[in-house]
């Protein structure tokens, strides 16, 4: 009985001291998968970055959850001179979060500083080169002369390195600062910022857009997905953007809680070593790709969290055709293939994948199921993913397959298939195709979207067709949500915009 | 005493030495930070990232970095992080209370359980009590330290929602990560109090201590185990070492804000600077406590007092 009491009187006390202070009233709590270390739009090029910048910053352009591009800073915008200057309006009255005002004057600094010194420091720079220079026409009109035809530009100016700055504050105060307390013109205003541990905002009443209805905004970093379950089971945070794929089934049980499972930009293949052993045929290539049921790995393996694909992106990526089809699963076709080819029952070869990726490790795992039934033998090699994506692919030492892996938040098969098959860019190794590249440089100079869209469609039919890949899936974007938060809007990237979003 | 003082920090300079050197190479052999930086960045090309290494400083030689480094140690400065620019020294200060606190009240809550469990295995060596403690530390020794935390986190934060999952909120966040390293450590630990305290027992002054009638209680915990302390305290103080390890894993699980988590994610991403920051203040917190074990022989063993 003395027990009974003790435990009991126990756990109240651990209860009260438990009893945690995270849900005041009008307050999301979000956790995300890492700190980037650092809010300046030009320091860094990482996904959670992104998925806060739009609570801090606007860009010229907004881009909504629905992949629709829509004024942000910039009222309209036109393009002039033979389409080598864009005049963007800017919107009136705006006020960054320290009392600046916004103008010509300040999307000038911010591209200045993005092409200039600061910009050549960190990733951002690269994606902006096509812009030669920003000239302010009035304090309300900008021009942006353009260095080259660049058809993803609009959408790069919604997000990332793109996004905004205040000049005067940068200039006080230095980038360093601004970088650890960041202000812009987005719906929500930096509070305090506790590297690897927390970022708290709170709303700008101001914004210009509508202030947002909740009071508060709090990211926590959690790296571990098991570890943002628990806290989401815990009902300690509302948003999670990591979660097992083994713990979905239970949190949907849960009464409280609900997951989402979408569409997202990441996609996955096998890319062939086309230069080594029984790789250098493309019929094998082809047998191969036949040889893999892609359906039953997604249902099994990803418990239904992918779809299959049949060229290098999601349904989501401009460029994806969707008349396109994969090659069907057919291992008596396969083998009849591979027989013709003159591979031997018992060939090996080997498929370099990212070891500490768990998931992937039983896709490749049952690939090499598969491939053994046609009589090919899978040795796998996990190696550590730095090491990988550092040395081993760039440096032209995979084995026959090996694990790739992209996914570009301007959702443009541009992006992809310029890195992965334009001769000697680093994810492309080991193919060498003048034809590609003709197709590849002729998407990429033009700002004709419908021309483009059929180009890029055409090399994927080409990529398809010289089997330079064994494509795989695309995976889904997979939240898990606590019902207490309303009107949350998706985004296939993670880039939340929480303007309209309530809280019980 | 000042002598000795003075050879152990000479110690802990060239441990700190090789240590960091040794990491600061290797780390530089395997990966590239721009590229980590630069990632899902669509048109990188050579240039752009040859451009990302030179702000960071990583076209200058390798010992010319080094020299860099230790010369920021030297002036407490220990650089700012690849991702993000947030001065290490800052991280560091952040995560080293909250690794201390972790490690230190792991090894108390183990020493509590371990010492009063292994001496009751010892003296009841063979019978009941003995087996049972025996077979629950070997369970123990069995359980990986990162399953044990989230069957804790499913018992304590989500059937019975008692203790906040992860993070830290104050004095009962250490309650779960503690106890999944306490476990681990006193399954090793009884068996080393009860083989310690079995050798002890069989000792004539213990014979000739219960003779004198002595209480049992007096026998064991004065005469018996301070006897046998310091095989223990030199255990303890190399498993400080194990333990500093071990919490990387524990620390991930329940997002303990520590240096293990830093130094995990340093590793990951390729930041040099919070690498070698994290390594040396490792080194040097092992290099004391191991000074501290010295001292304490001194301590419980006044034959090493005088001499």
């Amino acid at each position: 009985m003395k027990l009974k009491a003790l435990i009991a009187s126990a756990s109240l006390v651990f209860a009260t001291l438990a009893a945690s202070p995270a849900h005041a009233a009008g307050t999301i709590n979000v956790a995300l998968h890492q700190d980037p270390g650092n809010w300046d739009p030009v320091a860094t090029f990482l996904v959670s970055w992104g998925a806060v910048g739009g609570q801090l910053f606007d860009g010229l352009i907004i881009r909504t959850p629905d992949m629709k591009l829509v004024p942000g800073l910039a009222t309209k915008w036109e393009f002039l001179d033979k389409n080598t200057k864009i005049r963007f309006t800017l919107r009136p009255n705006v006020k960054f979060h320290n009392g600046e005002p916004f103008d010509a004057e300040a999307v000038k600094f911010t591209f200045d500083r993005l092409l200039g010194e600061e910009g050549r420091k960190g990733p951002q720079q690269s994606n902006y080169n096509s812009i030669d220079k920003v000239v302010v026409v009035n304090p309300l009109t900008v021009d942006f002369v353009m260095k080259s035809p660049d058809p993803v530009l609009l959408t790069k100016l919604a997000g990332y390195g793109a996004m905004i700055v205040p000049p005067k504050y940068i200039k006080e105060k230095g980038s360093q600062h601004f970088g650890m307390n960041p202000v812009g013109t987005g719906p929500f205003k930096f509070v305090e910022y506790k590297p690897k541990i927390s970022l708290g905002l709170e709303r700008n009443a101001a914004y210009w857009g509508g202030a947002p209805k909740i009071d508060n905004l709090n990211y926590r970093f959690i790296g571990e997905p098991a570890t943002q379950a628990a806290e989401l089971q815990a009902g300690r945070i509302d948003v999670a953007n990591q979660i097992p794929l083994a713990m979905i089934e239970t949190l949907k049980k849960d009464p409280k809680l609900t997951v989402a499972s979408m569409d997202g930009p990441v996609a996955l293949a096998l890319r062939y070593n086309t230069q080594r052993g029984i790789m250098k045929d493309r019929e094998v290539r082809k047998a191969l790709i036949m040889a893999v049921d892609r359906d039953a790995i997604i249902k099994s393996v990803l418990l239904g969290n992918a779809r299959p694909i049949a060229s290098f992106q999601g349904t989501l990526s401009f460029g994806n055709d969707p008349a396109l089809k994969p090659l069907p699963f057919n291992p008596a076709q396969a083998k009849a293939m591979l027989q013709k080819a003159g591979v031997k029952p018992g060939t090996t070869v080997q498929l370099d994948f990212r070891g500490p990726d768990s998931n992937f490790r039983e896709v490749a795992q049952a690939v090499a199921g598969y491939l053994g039934a046609v009589g090919v033998t899978v040795s796998l090699k996990p190696y550590d993913t730095n090491v990988l994506l550092n040395d081993i692919i760039p440096g032209g030492k995979t084995g026959e397959m090996w694990q790739n892996q992209w996914g570009g938040w301007t959702f443009d098969y541009d992006n992809t298939a310029y890195a992965m098959y334009y001769t000697k860019q680093r994810w492309n190794p080991f193919d060498d195709d003048a034809k590609l590249n003709a197709l590849l440089h002729q998407q990429r100079n033009t700002w004709d979207q419908n021309a483009r869209k059929k180009t890029l469609q055409e090399i994927s039919r080409y990529v398809a067709d010289q089997a330079l890949e064994m494509p795989l899936y695309s995976l889904n974007t997979i939240y898990g949500l606590n019902k207490r938060a309303k009107n949350l809007e998706l985004p296939a990237d993670g880039r939340f915009r929480f303007v309209n979003a309530t809280v019980e | 005493m000042s002598a000795f003082v003075f050879k152990r920090f000479l110690q802990a300079i060239f441990v700190v030495l090789v240590v960091t050197l040794f990491v600061s190479y290797a780390v530089r052999l395997s990966g590239d930070p721009a590229l980590m930086l630069s990632q899902g960045a669509g048109s990188v090309t050579e240039q752009d990232l040859q451009n990302i290494r030179s702000g960071l400083g990583l076209d200058r030689p390798f010992l010319v970095q080094y020299a860099e480094f230790l010369r920021g140690i030297v002036v407490g400065d220990f650089g700012r992080s690849f991702m993000g620019g947030t001065p290490v020294a800052r991280l560091i200060a952040d995560a080293l209370p909250a690794t201390l606190a972790l490690a230190s009240v792991s090894l108390l809550l183990s020493i509590l359980v371990s010492v009063p469990l292994g001496i009751q295995a010892a003296v009841k060596q063979g019978r009941g009590i003995d087996q049972f403690i025996r077979i629950f530390s070997l369970i123990g020794l069995s359980f990986p330290n990162f399953w044990l935390a989230i069957m804790l986190v499913l018992l304590l934060s989500i059937t019975f929602p008692l203790l906040p999952p992860s993070g830290w909120d104050g004095p009962v966040s250490l309650i779960m990560p503690a106890l999944t390293m306490a476990i681990i450590l006193s399954a090793t630990n009884v068996r080393l109090v009860r083989t310690a305290m079995l050798e002890t027992l069989s000792a004539q002054y213990i014979t000739v201590a219960r003779s004198k009638g002595l209480k049992d209680r007096v026998v064991l915990y004065k005469h018996a185990l301070r006897n046998c302390a310091i095989p223990l305290i030199t255990y303890i103080g190399l498993q400080f070492g194990n333990l500093i390890g071990g919490i990387v894993v524990v620390e991930k699980v329940f997002n303990w804000p520590g240096l293990g988590t830093l130094a995990f994610d340093a590793i990951a991403g390729r930041d040099y600077p919070v690498l070698q920051g994290t390594v040396t203040v490792l080194s040097l917190v092992i290099v004391i406590v191991n000074l501290l074990v010295d001292m304490a022989y001194g301590l419980v063993d006044p034959r090493i007092r005088t001499r």
